[in-house]
């Protein structure tokens, strides 16, 4: 469980006037920073701000009143009373050259480079640049290098930035990046042949890469920057909870990007979070919902059939039988999902939620951020199973665990599980079986009921991390035309059984949970926000 | 006395040995009066030493000519943590050989004037980071430390004193820009030799990050005998803003080059005309650069009444530098020389500051396009804006340093490069 | 001003001093530096540019493991010995091969790309085979000015070969280096760990010839083939 929020310690603040705007910082804060507060971005490429700045690619300067000459914005901290101006002409005039110079040797590719469309060199330029380059002597050629892993390097179009040097150092602490040689012969390389391959975390350095040099082979020429709808939303493959953003075309996922959330990741997620998007873009998708053929002895076929009446009619069913209902919860089901199912368990006779969870051996941390790894629970959302009182079976693969319910004759709701390990005719003795899935399940293939739902990105709610963080996913995708979030459709069963008319609005969906659990009293949908919120109750809990 | 060549004129005191065996040896330097200075110090406090420093006016002889006594009192006083004296013997500033000299035939008055730093600083540690390529002055010091060792002059109690003091010489490996102090403490580290943002400076968070002063080779050897002889002796000579006297290497075209103590604010133009015997074959003078090459070069005609003092050579338009005079006669092909300076500090070039690295090669692409006649009148404009976008924007000096010599050469002998622009006009 | 036929360099024109060449190179008072280096503080590790190398040599062995175990003591971080270590491991192999980083980098607990990034940082290091003598012409602007460059074409002419190949016979490269510091001396020409000064290209023959001759005694160059 992560560490309990420190509160933050009272800093003295400092007043300064930046273009003309007054604002107050906390001592320390850096010329950069406060520009930001004050609503100026100044340039730069080397600075990040979760790694050290060694002030070189020159952009940031900034006029001081009083200073000598032009002062790096990203390493000089405010002063009181002190008068920066960003855009003064002493400082738009070395930006211009400054980015001259970047030109220099730079080959000028962004009809062929990924980076276009969001590349900072490109946007300087355009904003302050010349408009010709005076340089006319032929560039020097460095070409590309294959840094093994996901990661192509183009080194025409690096900027010397170190920030990708700095990130394999400082965070993920394997200094496998390096300035190879000096002066204009500078290059970014590795060790001759080894490559990133033993890195984790080296897709950030992609990330950080203000200009398209270090460029994610998985994306090369896969879309266009301005062709991406941006979701934000959290990343599945774990239980960390690392914030991302998922970029989309053609209703297809192209690629997973970290978000910044400092309470959680940072601006990093690891290579295996990142890498694992593609089962959100796999066919095979249930389109309808559909019953099975209750007059045929045996195999039934599976007859599709509208929503309103085919709920009318399962839940007429659940409720006629009353008993207790076995629940098989995927750990990729969402706080309402799992919320949805209890309230249905309530309006009948109770019963157990069960989940199996992939994990792995060994936990992959980023030395350089306290607390963030890839955990070993590979799934997003094993804690909020947890707190809502789901009990996990099956081993490490996510498999097995399942002999009791396979044997049950009583209800049996399996829900998003697609249950692969199993043989065809699962639960076939149940006396109701209703699968609530994405994907077509050959296991389940003979259930009572099929009901398309949609994945999680195709639906918005909440995931609770392991550091006991409830955060919100937004929708990015569109589902099949017929399917629904699980939570819309267990909610609407509950409806009908117990005659209740809950709306049908995620936000309701949550608000069913500070009823169940304690954790979620008091927090309402809204309250979560685009970083989350730490679940006190369940920080109390570890 | 000078070297290889010596004359009248001169003032030797840090020079006095130079050329005698019998010096460089533990016996022979004691002889000398060595040492006298270092056990003086013993006897005296820390702060009595950075007084008696500061008033003798002795300024930093590595180029900037910042007051020493100053920079050793801005050390912490009463902090726990390690101090480091450091030693700068990277000579490699074009034009400048007077640490060589001092190095091998004067090991013993550098290491006493270490000693007495670090006795003043506060520092039980010193790193001389000497040149990689001095092999042989790297020997001979390397032999003067072990024998102040045996002798117990550096260790665990220097002269009974109960003080400690080691000294460590390394060696570098290769790098102008490890002259330049914060890449030069990267570089002892292990690390690339690429300067630091400074603040903070090395007094605050130098060596390994801990309080350092860095010193010259020719700043440190004096301190012995400004100790032993009082600073109103040592202010006998040279100005009230430049006291003492200085190394001034003189090369290019002179009849007798080399090294020459001589009081500070001395006149130029007899130091190439008296002491060094004047221009060979009896040609006409053209330019010198006072400084080294990082500083403006100077027209004949500014010459004329230059002083060489830190503020005699500002006023007469540039820099002295670490004094190393670098004399051009009339047949100098002057455009071909800012060339050759410009490719030393684009070779050199750490490659960290975007201006530096790009503008560095850059500029001195355009040098070699006018050289080969194929330049223009534009080509001038661009030079003297691209050393403008160079200078006061990057972490260290290095890249103004290349705007000294291509601005000055273009504003005093612009009919150089004319001449070769016209030339190209007339074959192309 | 005519310069010395052949100046061994080791401090240079003896100028208006009527002293013997062995009392200038002041062999008697520095001798013969001790293969396993003298003193750890005060260091005296200084690498040779051998004329003997083998790239084969292992890292470290002998006298000159004595010699790495000194330097890493000199430092409070084993990261500060790298740039000594690796003059070391030249001295012994004559170049600082990838193999040779990654050794290096082992000794000292480091990443074999850091060390990568440092070694080529520093001109000292070749980073590939050089002849048995590494001939570094100064044509900085000092030297520039008293002929360097015709003294670095003559040295190129008469050993056969382009800049920074080595020649024919294994003997030679040629290289031009920036300012070695003896300016008041040109042209300055470092060969191997030595300094050659007053050379004018009509002397470069001879310095040649000279070196083809030279037998060894050094007895640092013994030890290592034993």
């Amino acid at each position: 469980m992560a560490k309990k929020r420190q509160p933050p310690v009272e800093k003295a603040s400092v007043q300064l006037l930046v273009n003309d705007v007054e604002i107050t910082v906390p001592e320390g804060t850096t010329l950069l920073e406060a520009a930001k507060e004050a609503g100026t971005e100044v340039p730069h490429y080397c600075y990040h701000p979760e790694l050290s700045s060694p002030a070189q690619c020159r952009l940031c300067l900034v006029e001081v009143e009083g200073a000598p000459k032009l002062v790096p914005s990203c390493t000089t901290t405010v002063a009181e009373g002190q008068v920066v101006k960003t855009d003064s002409e002493s400082a738009t005039k070395m930006r211009q050259g400054v980015l001259e110079f970047y030109l220099v040797n730079h080959p000028l590719d962004c009809p062929i480079c990924d980076q276009s469309g969001e590349c900072d060199l490109q946007d300087f330029v355009f904003s302050e640049g010349r408009k010709h380059g005076r340089s006319k002597a032929a560039k020097r050629v460095i070409g590309r290098d294959d840094f093994g892993g996901d990661i192509l390097f183009y080194g025409d179009r690096c900027v010397m930035c170190t920030r990708c040097v700095r990130f394999m150092e400082e965070m993920e602490q394997k200094p496998i990046l390096t300035v190879v040689e000096r002066g204009n012969r500078a290059v970014i390389d590795t060790f001759f042949e080894q490559g990133l391959e033993e890195a984790e975390w080296a897709g950030n350095v992609v990330d950080i890469c203000p200009v398209g040099a270090l460029v994610s082979k998985d994306f090369l020429y896969k879309a266009r920057a301005w062709d991406l709808e941006h979701t934000p939303s959290i990343c599945p493959n774990c239980s960390m909870g690392c914030n991302i953003e998922i970029h989309t075309r053609d209703n297809l996922v192209q690629r997973f990007k970290p978000r910044k959330n400092i309470e959680v990741n940072g601006s990093w997620i690891c290579d295996y979070g990142r890498g694992g998007y593609e089962w959100l873009n796999q066919g095979g998708r249930i389109e309808k919902p559909t019953m099975k053929d209750t007059h045929e002895p045996g195999n039934g076929t599976q007859e599709p059939f509208g929503w309103e009446d085919l709920l009318r009619g399962l839940g007429a069913r659940l409720k006629e039988s009353a008993e207790s209902v076995d629940v098989i919860a995927s750990p990729v089901s969402s706080n309402e999902d799992l919320g949805a199912v209890l309230g249905l368990l309530k309006a009948l006779g109770g019963g157990k939620i069960l989940y199996r969870c992939p994990t792995s051996a060994e936990e992959v941390k980023l030395p350089g951020k306290e607390g963030l790894r890839r955990t070993n629970q590979l799934a997003p959302n094993v804690d909020g199973l947890k707190i809502l009182g789901a009990v996990n079976v099956g081993d490490g693969s996510g498999a097995g665990g399942l002999e009791d319910i396979g044997a049950s004759n009583s209800t049996v709701l399996v829900l998003g599980d697609r249950l692969e390990d199993q043989k065809d005719g699962f639960a076939e003795n149940a006396g109701l079986l209703v699968y609530l899935g994405s994907h077509a399940s050959q296991a389940l293939s003979q259930a009572d009921y099929i009901l398309p739902i949609t994945t999680y990105v195709e639906q918005e709610g909440t995931f609770v991390s392991s550091g006991g963080r409830v955060q919100r996913f937004s929708k990015g995708l569109e589902g099949p035309h017929a399917a629904r979030p699980a939570w819309s459709i267990l909610n609407e069963l509950t409806n009908i059984i117990s005659g209740s008319s809950d709306g049908d609005n995620v936000e309701e969906a949550f608000q069913k949970l500070s009823r169940i659990s304690d954790a979620f009293t008091g927090l309402s949908y809204e309250d979560i926000g685009p970083e989350g919120v730490q679940l006190d109750a369940v920080a109390k809990k570890d | 006395m000078g070297y290889p060549y010596s004359h009248a004129s001169e003032v030797s005191i840090i020079s006095k040995h130079f050329g005698d065996p019998d010096a460089r040896t533990l016996e022979g330097w004691k002889k000398r009066g060595g040492y006298e200075g270092l056990q003086k110090a013993l006897q005296m406090g820390p702060e009595e030493v950075i007084e008696l420093v500061k008033d003798s006016g002795l300024r930093g002889r590595g180029g900037a000519g910042f007051p020493t006594g100053l920079k050793w009192s801005f050390m912490p006083k009463d902090s726990k943590k390690p101090h480091y004296l450091l030693c700068n013997a990277d000579e490699s500033e074009p034009g400048t050989f007077k640490d060589r000299e001092l190095l091998r035939w004067a090991p013993h008055q550098l290491i006493e004037g270490c000693a007495i730093g670090a006795y003043a600083i506060g520092a039980e540690q010193i790193y001389i980071y000497c040149r990689g390529e001095f092999f042989e002055a790297n020997q001979v010091l390397a032999k003067a430390v072990e024998d102040a060792y045996e002798a117990g002059i550096l260790g665990q109690d220097v002269f009974g004193s109960g003080k400690r003091i080691e000294l460590t010489v390394h060696a570098g490996a290769g790098a102008y820009i490890c002259g330049e102090e914060t890449g030069l403490m990267n570089s002892l580290e292990g690390r690339r030799g690429e300067p630091r943002i400074k603040p903070p400076f090395p007094a605050a968070a130098g060596l390994f990050g801990l309080p350092t002063t860095i010193n010259n080779v020719e700043t440190l050897s004096a301190i012995p005998h400004i100790v032993a002889k009082g600073s109103d002796w040592y202010r006998k000579w040279g100005t009230e803003d430049s006291p003492g006297t200085k190394l001034f290497c003189v090369s290019g075209h002179v009849r007798r080059p080399g090294n020459y103590e001589l009081p500070l604010g001395f006149p130029l133009k007899e130091l190439i005309n008296e002491v060094c015997g004047g221009v060979v074959d009896g040609n006409a003078l053209k330019a010198v650069i006072p400084g080294g090459s990082s500083v403006p070069i100077l027209s004949a005609d500014q010459v004329e009444d230059c002083l060489l003092s830190y503020e005699g050579v500002q006023e007469a338009g540039s820099m002295l530098g670490c004094a190393s005079v670098i004399v051009m006669d009339e047949t100098t092909d002057v455009v071909h020389q800012v060339m050759r300076m410009s490719s030393f500090y684009a070779h050199e070039s750490c490659g960290q500051c975007t201006p530096c690295r790009e503008g560095t090669a850059w500029v001195t692409n355009i040098l070699k396009k006018l050289l080969a006649g194929k330049g223009t009148e534009e080509d001038l404009t661009t030079l003297m804006e691209l050393t403008d976008q160079m200078t006061g924007t990057t972490i260290c000096v290095l890249s103004d340093s290349v705007a000294a010599p291509v601005q000055s050469s273009i504003k005093y002998f612009r009919e150089d490069y004319q001449k070769l622009i016209k030339g190209g006009e007339v074959n192309g | 001003m005519k310069a010395p036929k052949f100046n061994p360099g080791w401090a240079g024109n003896i100028g208006e001093y009527e002293l013997t060449e062995a009392e200038i190179r002041g062999e008697d008072f520095v001798g013969e530096r001790p293969l396993e280096g003298g003193h750890p503080s005060a260091s005296a590790t200084y690498p040779y540019m051998l004329e003997t190398k083998d790239p084969k040599a292992k890292l470290f062995e002998g006298a000159y493991l004595e010699r790495f175990e000194k330097i890493v003591t000199r430092y409070p971080e084993m990261r500060a010995a790298l740039l000594p270590t690796l003059s070391l491991a030249q001295e012994v192999r004559g170049y600082v091969s990838p193999q040779t980083m990654d050794e290096v980098a082992e000794l000292l607990e480091l990443s074999s790309a850091y060390v990568r990034g440092v070694a080529t940082f520093y001109t000292m290091y070749n980073k590939s085979p050089v002849g048995k003598y590494l001939i570094q012409v100064c044509t900085n602007i000092s030297c520039n000015l008293c002929g360097a460059e015709d003294v670095l074409r003559t040295f190129l002419e008469e050993t056969g070969t382009e800049l920074g190949e080595i020649s024919g016979d294994g003997c030679f490269s040629v290289v031009e280096a920036e300012c070695l510091a003896g300016c008041g001396f040109p042209t300055c020409v470092q060969i191997n760990s030595k300094y050659f000064e007053n050379v004018i290209a009509e002397d470069v023959p001879e310095i040649l010839a000279t070196l083809r001759n030279e037998q060894s005694t050094d007895p640092r160059k013994k030890s290592l083939k034993e």
